[in-house]
């Protein structure tokens, strides 16, 4: 690779321009403020907590629902919980989704995960079901807020929720119970995937918070360059 | 005939009209045939409804008619169902009936007619069916949507026990498709091309989100299933129950069974209707129901519980009149007032229902039992004595009350714990003695038995013990502090009254009196056997004298133990027998019992003394036996040492068994019958007491095998160990008769002989005279001349030696030492130089004369003479004849090596000489290897040594072996 003047003046330029940002860049002014890193790892902990706490929440609850959803070959084709925000996304996607949309994802994801589970604890008969579920109802919203205080601490605004998009639990007249059981094993299925995402996530954006040259350069592309 | 012609016309006018009415009626439609049918589904509950009028009734009344339905399926011919309808119409009234079908209606096209009849029998001529109705059809599949597959019944809600059958369509003709029912695959059947049955029975509960039926379709297709909702059937009511506590509130219970809520099933309503106000209240819970009495004075009720879910209904009704159900409530205001050690007053409220009385229970518990119970009217406050209660004793007293108008139910109960006061003790303790005399007086120890609870009645404190000297007016108390129930007094030899009572806080127990007499007057008594069960001992006396006042049995609950546990029975004057029984009698162990009549002055007398076994058991070990006197045909067994008191059962005998290889028995002994007997011959010793025994009539020189073992009245000792008793040959007895007596005569003679040896000397052995002691010398000497003289054979100057070969194998000397001389002259030749006179050697003092005596042994002769001659080392170790052992061998080489290369010093050596020469060798022994022993002087002798044969053959001791290896080692070598 040769580099030409116009090259080797147009990096001069940029790191000059650089220097000139550099105590501008929240993360280099560690005069006291941790930065967000810390709040970073609590929410990557916690999301790795709440993955635990699932795997067992999600067996008692496939029990309650019963065969074949407790099976563990059970894999239906996703075609019912249409309303569910989906997890699974393109690895190149993945990667190239910036620190904020990512983030937004993830809080807009939790946001209606956690909607549709309040739901699914009021439908649950059992007393110690709907104690288990409440108890994950409010871990969910802890990962919620810690989500938000991420946002918060890069300078991110929260999403706004659109007027009646509020998602509700209330099977249609069509909807058969059937494929409402369909509908709770979609949405374990899911939370299950986006906290396993949101552990992918978070790690990363945990890497990318590590003072170093790359965390710069995120400051630096987070206030707009 | 214009008449007849007039009535015929009449006629015919008159038949006319009826001719047209009957062909007018037989031509029409029936007047009862249904119209206007129509058909729909309800899917929720699997029903075809059925609507339809009958608008030509010929009367305007209501009429009772009979409807005949008839259902088809998939096609009209192919009748499902056929029923009848019974229901009153009137003209133009539309009617309905409903049928509920097995199999979902979705799945098959239904076909539907109906008839009618007349069921009046005032109009008998319309008493045959109507036509037919057209058939009605009903098919909902085109209206399900375009999916390719349906599965019937969505979400159905059946009790548990139902049969339920699905059905599905399967428009993509699809053959394979699998069906599970939690996840397990059921049958299915065809119905028609694209619709499929499987049929399930007696469904049971599963759970509240019902039971998931799945079909397993095309891949890439939305899952198909549906959800069967089996309920628990909803229960009889039990147990309806209503009451109220203050004529105010009725309080009605049931018991409401199983919850029969499902997800999509709430769990079973209970409503409450009263019929006589006509008022109704839906129930908040599941088992029970509040209802405000009305203030009109309602005195009857007739309640009917109504529980309720989407598939049943259960009704319970239950009529009373309101004063017959009141159950007061809990008494309040319980209260104990002047406890005392016997009697307590207690007082309670009741809350008032109007104006009414109450009857109330009381009860007085002790230790979880009824003590007391009584009943009593009371209003509003109540109160009871209770009495005749034990002082110092836990109570619980309680009430409870009920309606006195009329009793319905008790009250709950309230009640309290008390516990009555102290009294004084009732009873004097039961005290006994033992008393051993000592030196200067007695050692008395008073034991006594705890007073019962109810004597006690209390806690006592002390024991109060009063010792009043009888014959010198003194007397002394102490108090021993409670639990202790014995003390030890040490008293002077004379007659003392002993008077010991207990105390506790309200006072002190009669005294019981003992007294000690000054002459304890110990008799021998002969203690007699009593046999015991396990019911315990039965004993029995002989009163001694008449005024007795009573009598004592004493005895020993653990008699091995120094503490003893000593135990006593006091028995009335007129009992000469009882039984004595413990809990810590034992088979095995003897108890001894000491009956004492106690008279009138106190004083307590042995009477006789008993001795037993609760039960007898096997000895528990065999006598030490000691062999004695033993010969030729006889032996003694002696068992001296055996105990027979410490025995687990009275030792009434013993065993004595005898082995031998005679097929017969010895006389005394018998041949055992049984088989467990240790040996074949046996000899029974009847008296315990006899414990040696002679075994007789034996074979000389022979082996016996005996043993010996006590017996109980229960069985034999252990099996032992026999011993093992040969009895000596005949002859040997002999022999040592007359072997003895030669002995001694030898030594007698011996003996003689050493102190007459002067005279046997003189008698066998005269002294040779000395020429130079003769007389005749002097007598020469005197008268001769002086150079006469007797020639002296140290003067003699020998020219030639001449050597004596001696031959081989002479019996004077081994073959070895033989051997060793040859061998000699070639190893040795300065051996004989040193007894040579040489010329090199100018202190010799002359020519001298060697002689040998080959009598001795001159291997060690040579050592002896010659010095030390060391073993080479390598001598091979079977040349070490005195070796046993390899080991020994190379220790011994070992040692040797060492020993003869430096450490045997001529000292050590020469130890193994004893010098005989008879004038006195020159030098010490201890220059011996260096300087070898030369005479200072010729002798007569030569050297002589004598080494001990039994010596040279004795095993090494520490000190020795070094010596007397060497030496041996150096004979050997030289062979």
């Amino acid at each position: 690779m040769d580099l030409r003047a116009g090259d080797s003046w147009g990096l001069l330029a940029c790191l000059c321009t650089v220097l000139w940002h550099l105590p501008a860049v929240p993360a280099l002014n560690r005069t006291g403020d941790p930065g967000p890193g810390p709040s970073i790892q609590k929410t990557y902990d916690l999301t790795r907590y709440l993955e635990h706490q699932l795997r067992s929440l999600a067996g008692t609850y496939l029990n309650y629902l019963g065969p074949p959803f407790n099976e563990p070959d059970f894999n239906p084709p996703r075609l019912g919980a249409e309303t569910l925000p989906r997890a699974t996304v393109d690895p190149d996607v993945w990667r190239s989704l910036n620190d904020k949309l990512r983030l937004t994802q993830n809080y807009e994801a939790y946001s209606h995960l956690l909607c549709y589970l309040r739901g699914l604890n009021r439908q649950a008969a059992t007393a110690e079901l709907r104690r288990s579920l409440a108890h994950f109802c409010t871990s969910l919203q802890g990962l919620l807020g810690s989500i938000a205080g991420v946002m918060a601490a890069l300078g991110y605004p929260l999403p706004q929720p659109l007027p009646g998009t509020e998602p509700t639990w209330a099977p249609g007249p069509a909807h058969s119970n059937f494929l409402q059981k369909m509908d709770d094993f979609w949405l374990l299925k899911e939370l299950q995937t986006w906290l396993w995402r949101s552990a992918k996530d978070f790690n990363r954006l945990k890497k990318k918070m590590q003072p170093s040259a790359a965390a710069v350069t995120l400051r630096l592309e987070a206030h707009g360059f | 005939m214009a008449l007849f012609a007039v009535l015929q016309t009449t006629f015919l006018l008159v038949l006319l009209p009826l001719g047209t009415y009957q062909r007018k009626v037989s031509s029409e439609p029936l007047p009862l045939t249904p119209e206007s049918l129509k058909v729909s589904i309800n899917s929720t509950c699997q029903c075809l409804n059925l609507q339809w009028s009958v608008h030509n009734l010929p009367y305007h009344q209501e009429l009772q008619i009979i409807v005949q339905i008839q259902i088809s399926r998939i096609k009209t011919s192919n009748v499902v169902w056929v029923g009848n309808y019974s229901t009153t119409v009137k003209r133009n009234q539309v009617l309905h009936w409903s049928w509920e079908s097995e199999l979902p209606l979705e799945c098959a096209t239904h076909f539907v007619r109906i008839r009618s009849v007349m069921d009046d029998a005032k109009f008998p001529e319309l008493k045959s069916w109507s036509k037919w109705s057209s058939w009605e059809e009903v098919d909902v599949q085109d209206s399900l949507g375009h999916d390719t597959f349906f599965l019937f019944p969505k979400d159905k809600l059946v009790e548990e026990g139902s049969n339920v059958t699905f059905c599905y369509i399967s428009r993509s003709n699809q053959n394979n498709i699998s069906c599970y029912l939690e996840g397990i695959q059921v049958h299915v059947e065809q119905l028609a091309p694209n619709v499929s049955t499987f049929h399930l029975s007696r469904v049971p509960f599963v759970r509240p989100k019902g039971t998931n039926i799945f079909c397993d379709v095309t891949q890439g297709e939305d899952p198909k299933g549906t959800i069967l909702y089996v309920s628990k059937v909803l229960e009889e009511l039990k147990d309806f129950s209503c009451e109220t506590r203050d004529l105010k509130t009725l309080n009605c219970t049931w018991d409401p069974g199983s919850d029969t809520a499902l997800e999509i099933q709430p769990s079973q309503s209970y409503t409450l209707f009263e019929s006589f106000s006509q008022k109704k209240k839906v129930c908040k819970h599941r088992n029970w129901c509040t209802w405000q009495v009305s203030q009109d004075s309602q005195e009857m009720y007739h309640f009917t519980l109504m529980a309720e879910n989407y598939l049943r209904k259960r009704t319970v009704h239950l009529v009373f009149k309101l004063t017959h159900r009141v159950r007061p409530m809990t008494p309040l205001n319980f209260f104990l007032e002047n406890i005392n050690s016997t009697n307590a007053t207690m007082t309670w409220k009741v809350h008032p229902i109007g104006n009414s009385t109450f009857l109330c229970q009381v009860e007085l518990h002790h230790d979880g039992q009824i003590i007391q119970q009584n009943k009593v009217f009371m209003e509003m406050n109540g109160k009871y004595l209770l009495s005749e209660m034990e002082p110092d004793t836990h109570y619980l007293a309680r009430v409870r009350c009920a309606y006195g108008n009329h009793f319905w139910k008790w009250s709950e109960w309230i009640g309290r714990k008390f516990t009555t006061l102290e009294a004084a003790p009732l009873a004097a303790l039961d005290v006994w003695r033992n008393v051993k005399s000592v030196p200067g007086g007695y050692n008395v120890t008073l034991f006594w038995k705890p007073l019962s609870k109810f004597h006690a009645n209390g806690k006592i404190r002390f024991y109060n013990i009063a010792v009043e000297n009888l014959d010198k007016p003194s007397q002394f108390n102490l108090s021993i502090l409670a639990p202790s129930n014995n003390t030890a007094l040490i008293l002077h030899k004379y007659s003392y009254q002993i008077r010991v009572t207990a105390s506790n806080s309200m006072g002190t127990s009669p005294a019981s009196v003992i007294v000690i007499s000054g002459d304890l007057g110990d008799k021998d008594i002969e203690e007699e056997r009593v046999k015991g069960t396990e019911d315990g001992f039965s004993l029995s006396w002989k009163p001694q004298s008449g005024d007795a006042i009573g009598y004592v049995v004493e005895w020993c609950d653990h008699p091995q133990d120094p503490l003893c546990g000593l135990q006593w029975k006091k028995l009335g004057p007129n009992t000469t027998s009882t039984v004595i029984t413990s809990d810590a009698f034992r088979p095995g162990v003897r108890y001894n019992f000491r009956i004492y009549e106690v008279s009138t002055k106190w004083i307590a007398s042995l009477l006789e003394k008993k001795t037993g076994y609760s039960q007898e058991l096997a000895p528990s070990d065999n006598p030490k036996v000691a062999m004695g006197s033993l010969t030729s045909h006889s032996f003694t067994l002696s068992w001296k040492d055996y105990s027979t008191e410490s025995q687990p059962g009275f030792i009434r005998g013993y065993y004595v068994y005898l082995k031998s290889r005679m097929e017969q028995c010895t006389s005394g002994f018998e041949r055992t019958v049984l088989s467990d007997a240790p040996a074949n011959c046996e000899h029974k010793i009847d008296n315990p007491e006899q414990k040696t025994f002679t075994v007789e009539n034996l074979q000389p020189a022979s082996s016996y095998e005996v043993f010996v073992t006590p017996y109980t009245s229960t069985s034999k000792g252990p099996n032992g160990t026999f011993t093992k008793v040969t009895t000596p040959d005949e002859y040997t007895h002999m022999l040592i008769r007359i072997i003895l007596p030669m002995i001694l005569c030898i030594l007698f003679i011996t003996i003689v002989c050493y102190f007459k040896i002067q005279w046997m000397k003189e008698k066998c052995y005269p002294d040779i005279p000395d020429p130079y002691k003769s007389s005749v010398l002097s007598l020469i000497k005197s008268k001769e001349n002086t150079h006469l003289t007797i020639m002296n054979l140290k003067d003699c100057i020998p020219d030639a030696i001449e050597v004596v070969n001696k031959p081989e194998g002479s019996k004077t000397q081994p073959l070895g030492i033989g051997k060793s001389l040859t061998e000699t002259e070639f190893t040795k030749p300065a051996t004989y130089l040193y007894l040579l006179p040489t010329e090199e050697n100018p202190s010799d003092p002359g020519p001298c004369v060697c002689f040998e005596n080959f009598t001795y042994n001159q291997a060690a002769s040579d050592l002896g003479s010659c010095g030390h001659i060391p073993v080479p080392p390598d001598a091979p170790p079977s040349q070490l004849g005195l070796l046993n052992s390899p080991e020994n061998l190379l220790k011994t080489l070992e040692k040797d090596y060492t020993n003869t290369l430096g450490e045997i010093s001529a000292g050590e050596t020469s130890l193994n000489y004893v010098s005989q020469l008879a004038s006195p060798m020159p030098g010490d022994k201890d220059s011996l290897p260096t300087d070898p022993p030369v005479p200072a002087q010729c002798s007569e002798y030569k050297m002589q040594m004598a080494v001990p044969l039994g010596r040279a053959s004795s095993p090494p001791s520490e000190d020795s072996s070094l010596s007397s290896i060497a030496l041996l080692d150096q004979g050997e070598h030289y062979r």
